[in-house]
C-alpha cells in the first residue's frame, strides 16, 4: 500500500523522459528524420547560396535568417512525435492514469530540448563551416541558440499536445507554432544578425532578454493549460 | 474503499452512450457490468476511470468513510488501475521495462525482484520476456502484461474490461487471482459478456 | 425588447451612413498624406482595432470555458475569432491599398505591417485547428487552450520588432506625446466610427451565437 500519494514531479519527469529515450534509441525515429532533413537542409543551402555567392555585407543578414530556417524547420519535422507516438500506439490513456500530467510535460519538454539541442550542435558547425559565415561575438550567438531552442521546445511540446489528438498532425503542427514562435524567431534572428556584425555582447542584449522573458511566459502557459489538453 | 455513481451518463453530441446509471460498491465487492456491444460498457469504465468527463451525475471514491466528500476519478488515478483493449503499453520496451517506467512515474521505487514477482503473478516466466520487446510477444502475454500494468500500485479500484480476452486456462486463472486479491484490497468492475469474466463478480449491472 | 433591439440597429444604420458622408464630404484631408487617402484612418484603423478587441473577447471566453465548461462560452470565442480574421482581413487590405498610396508599395514590413500579419496567422492557426477536431467538447476545449496560449505569446511580437527600425506608419492614434492630434471634427468622426465599428461586432458577434445556438439545439 504505498502508492497512495501521486509520485514526485521530477521523479516522474525523469521517468517519462528516460523511457522516451530509451524508445528513441530502439527505433530512431525522431532522430533519423531531424538529422537527415537537416542535413538534407544544409547540403541544399550550402550548395545553392554557398560562401561565395553572398557579398560580404549581406552575409549576416542572409546567414542568420537561413540558420534559423534550417533549425526551425528541423524542429517542425522531429518534435511533435513526443505526443503524437503516444496518441497513435495507443499509449496515452496508459500514461494519462499513471502519471501526474505536469510530469509529462515536463519530461517531454526535456525529451524535446535534448532532441534539439542535439541537431543544433550539429547544425551549427556545419552550417559556419558551409556558409563561411562568421560570428564576431560568439557568446552571445551561443546564449542565443540556447533560449531560442528552450522557447522552441517549449512552445512546441504544447503544439505537440495539442495536435496529437486532432487529424491532419503533421500539417496543423507547423500552422499552430508558427504564430506562437514567430516572436521569439525574430527576436533570435535579429540578435544573430548582431552577433555575427557586432564583437560587443551588450549590443544584442535586448533580444537575449527578449528569449529570456518568452520562454519563461510560454512555459508558465504551457503548464497551467496542460491539464486540459492532455485529459481535456 | 467504497464507489458512489449518481446519475451518470455520458453522451457524444446528440447521442447517449449511457445513463442515467446510479449504483454503489462496497468494498471487497466486485461488480460485473454486461450488456450487448455498443451498450456503453467500455464507456462507462472510461468514465469512472477519469478517461472521459461525464456529461451529467458524478462518481466518488471513498478511501475511507472518514474522507468527506469522496475523490473524482481524476483525483483518483493513484488508485486507479485499469486494464481493456484498447489500452497499449510500449511495444519497443521489453514487458519488465514497461512495468519498471509505470512504476517510476507512480512513485514506487523499482527494484528487479518486485518487478520480476509482478510478471510470475501474471505467468510470465523470466525467459519469455527478458531480452524480448513487446511486439514480440503474443496479444495474450500481452494482456497478461497488462494485467500487471493495472495492478503493479495495489490499486484500491480495478476497472477490467475484458480480462479474459485472447486468455489461454491458465491465463483466465490468472485474471481469477487477480480478482481474488483485489477483493482483499478494494473493489473491482468487470466489463464483458462472457460468463466466465461475469463469474467472478457478485452482482452484474445490465446496460 | 425587440423594438429596442431594432432603434439600435436602426441607429447603428444611420450613424454607419453618417459616418461616410463625413468621412468623405465633410472632414477635410490631412497634411502630410498623398491626396485623400488620410480618409481610409476612419475605416482602417476600426476594423484594426475591431480585429484587435475581438481577439481578446476570443481569450476571455475561452477561459471562461475551461473554467465552466459551457459550451455557450466556447461558441462566443469561436464566433468572435471569426469575426476578428473577417475584421483582420479588412484591416490589412485597407492597410495595404494606403501603404501603396503612401509609400507606393503595397507590403513594407513595417512593425505594423507584421504584427497584423502575426494577427491573421493566430487566427488561422486557431479556425484551422477547429476544422481538425470533430468532438464539439475536444473542440472546444483545446482551441481554448490554443487561444490562451497565443494571446501571452503574441505581444511578445512588440518587444522582438525593435524600435529602432523606424516605422512608417503614420502615430497611432494615442501617440508617445500621450495626445490626440486631430482636428476636431475629424477626431467627432473618427471616434464615432470606433463606436459604430464595435457596434456592428457586438452584432454580428451576437448573431453568430444565436446561430450557434440554433444549430446545436435543432440537432438535439
Amino acid at each position: 500500500m504505498s502508492a497512495r500519494a501521486p509520485a514526485p514531479l521530477l521523479g516522474a519527469a525523469l521517468a517519462v523522459l528516460r523511457k522516451d529515450l530509451l524508445a528513441e534509441w530502439r527505433t530512431r525515429i525522431a532522430v533519423n528524420s531531424l538529422f537527415l532533413f537537416a542535413f538534407a537542409v544544409l547540403v541544399l543551402v550550402g550548395y545553392a547560396v554557398g560562401p561565395t555567392r553572398l557579398a560580404p555585407e549581406d552575409r549576416p543578414t542572409v546567414n542568420s535568417v537561413l540558420l534559423w530556417i534550417v533549425i526551425f524547420f528541423s524542429a517542425m519535422t522531429g518534435l511533435s512525435r513526443v505526443f503524437v507516438k503516444e496518441e497513435e500506439a495507443g499509449t496515452a490513456s496508459a500514461l494519462r492514469l499513471a502519471a501526474p500530467p505536469p510530469a509529462v510535460l515536463l519530461g517531454k519538454y526535456l525529451v524535446n530540448i535534448l532532441l534539439l539541442f542535439a541537431v543544433t550542435a550539429f547544425i551549427v558547425p556545419l552550417f559556419l563551416v558551409l556558409m563561411s559565415f562568421e560570428i564576431k561575438c560568439p557568446s552571445l550567438f551561443v546564449v542565443l541558440l540556447v533560449f531560442g531552442c528552450l522557447g522552441l521546445a517549449g512552445a512546441s511540446t504544447f503544439t505537440a499536445a495539442l495536435v496529437s489528438k486532432a487529424s491532419a498532425k503533421g500539417a496543423l503542427f507547423a500552422v499552430l507554432s508558427v504564430p506562437l514562435l514567430l516572436p521569439p524567431l525574430i527576436a533570435a534572428v535579429s540578435g544573430t544578425q548582431i552577433a555575427a556584425r557586432e564583437e560587443d555582447f551588450k549590443a544584442g542584449v535586448d533580444f537575449v532578454r527578449v528569449l529570456v522573458a518568452y520562454d519563461g511566459v510560454v512555459t508558465t502557459a504551457a503548464f497551467a493549460l496542460f491539464d486540459a489538453v492532455w485529459r481535456e | 474503499m467504497r464507489l458512489v455513481a449518481e446519475g451518470l451518463s455520458r453522451s457524444f453530441g446528440t447521442r447517449k452512450i449511457i445513463g442515467p446509471l446510479s449504483f454503489s460498491l462496497e468494498n471487497g465487492r466486485v461488480l460485473g457490468v454486461a450488456g450487448e456491444n455498443g451498450s456503453g460498457k467500455t464507456t462507462l469504465l472510461r468514465v469512472l476511470a477519469g478517461l472521459i468527463r461525464p456529461s451529467g451525475g458524478s462518481v466518488r471514491f471513498f478511501e475511507n468513510d472518514e474522507t468527506e466528500g469522496g475523490l473524482q476519478p481524476r483525483d483518483a488515478y493513484s488508485l486507479l488501475g485499469w486494464c481493456a483493449p484498447d489500452l497499449a503499453l510500449y511495444s519497443e520496451l521489453t514487458a519488465e521495462e514497461n512495468l519498471d517506467f509505470f512504476e517510476r512515474v507512480r512513485g514506487l521505487v523499482p527494484t528487479p525482484g518486485r518487478t520480476l514477482a509482478l510478471l510470475e503473478d501474471v505467468g510470465l516466466p523470466l525467459e519469455s520476456h527478458s531480452k524480448k520487446s513487446l511486439s514480440f510477444l503474443s496479444t495474450g502475454q500481452r494482456q497478461r502484461v497488462k494485467l500487471a500494468y493495472a495492478t503493479l500500485h495495489d490499486p484500491g479500484v480495478l476497472l477490467l474490461d475484458e480480462p479474459g480476452a485472447n486468455l489461454d486456462e491458465a491465463g483466465r486463472a490468472v485474471v481469477q487471482k487477480v480478482v481474488a486479491a483485489q477483493r482483499t484490497r478494494g473493489i473491482a468492475i468487470i466489463a464483458s459478456n462472457d460468463p466466465r469474466d461475469l463469474g467472478l463478480a457478485d452482482e452484474t449491472l445490465s446496460l | 425588447m425587440k423594438s429596442f433591439g431594432s432603434v439600435l440597429k436602426a441607429l447603428l444604420g444611420l450613424g454607419m451612413a453618417a459616418i461616410c458622408w463625413g468621412a468623405f464630404l465633410y472632414a477635410r484631408p490631412a497634411q502630410n498624406f498623398v491626396g485623400e487617402s488620410s480618409r481610409i484612418v476612419f475605416f482602417h484603423v476600426p476594423q484594426a482595432w475591431v480585429s484587435t478587441l475581438a481577439f481578446f473577447v476570443a481569450a476571455w471566453y475561452s477561459w471562461r470555458y475551461l473554467k465552466t465548461r459551457r459550451i455557450e462560452d466556447d461558441e462566443a470565442a469561436s464566433a468572435a475569432a471569426r469575426l476578428g480574421f473577417l475584421f483582420c482581413v479588412l484591416a490589412t487590405v485597407t492597410g495595404s491599398i494606403f501603404a501603396r498610396v503612401m509609400w507606393n508599395s503595397y507590403w513594407n514590413w513595417d512593425p505594423r505591417e507584421t504584427s497584423i500579419v502575426l494577427l491573421l496567422l493566430v487566427y488561422g492557426a486557431y479556425l484551422g485547428l477547429r476544422g481538425a477536431l470533430e468532438d464539439p467538447e475536444r473542440r472546444a476545449t483545446l482551441s481554448a487552450a490554443y487561444a490562451l496560449v497565443a494571446v501571452v505569446t503574441v505581444p511578445f511580437l512588440t518587444f522582438a520588432v525593435p524600435r529602432m527600425y523606424q516605422s512608417l506608419h503614420p502615430d497611432t492614434v494615442i501617440n508617445v506625446r500621450g495626445k490626440v492630434e486631430m482636428s476636431m471634427d475629424i477626431r467627432i468622426i473618427f471616434f464615432s466610427s470606433m463606436v459604430a465599428f464595435m457596434a456592428l461586432f457586438y452584432w454580428m458577434w451576437n448573431l453568430d451565437r444565436r446561430v450557434s445556438r440554433i444549430v446545436r439545439e435543432r440537432a438535439a
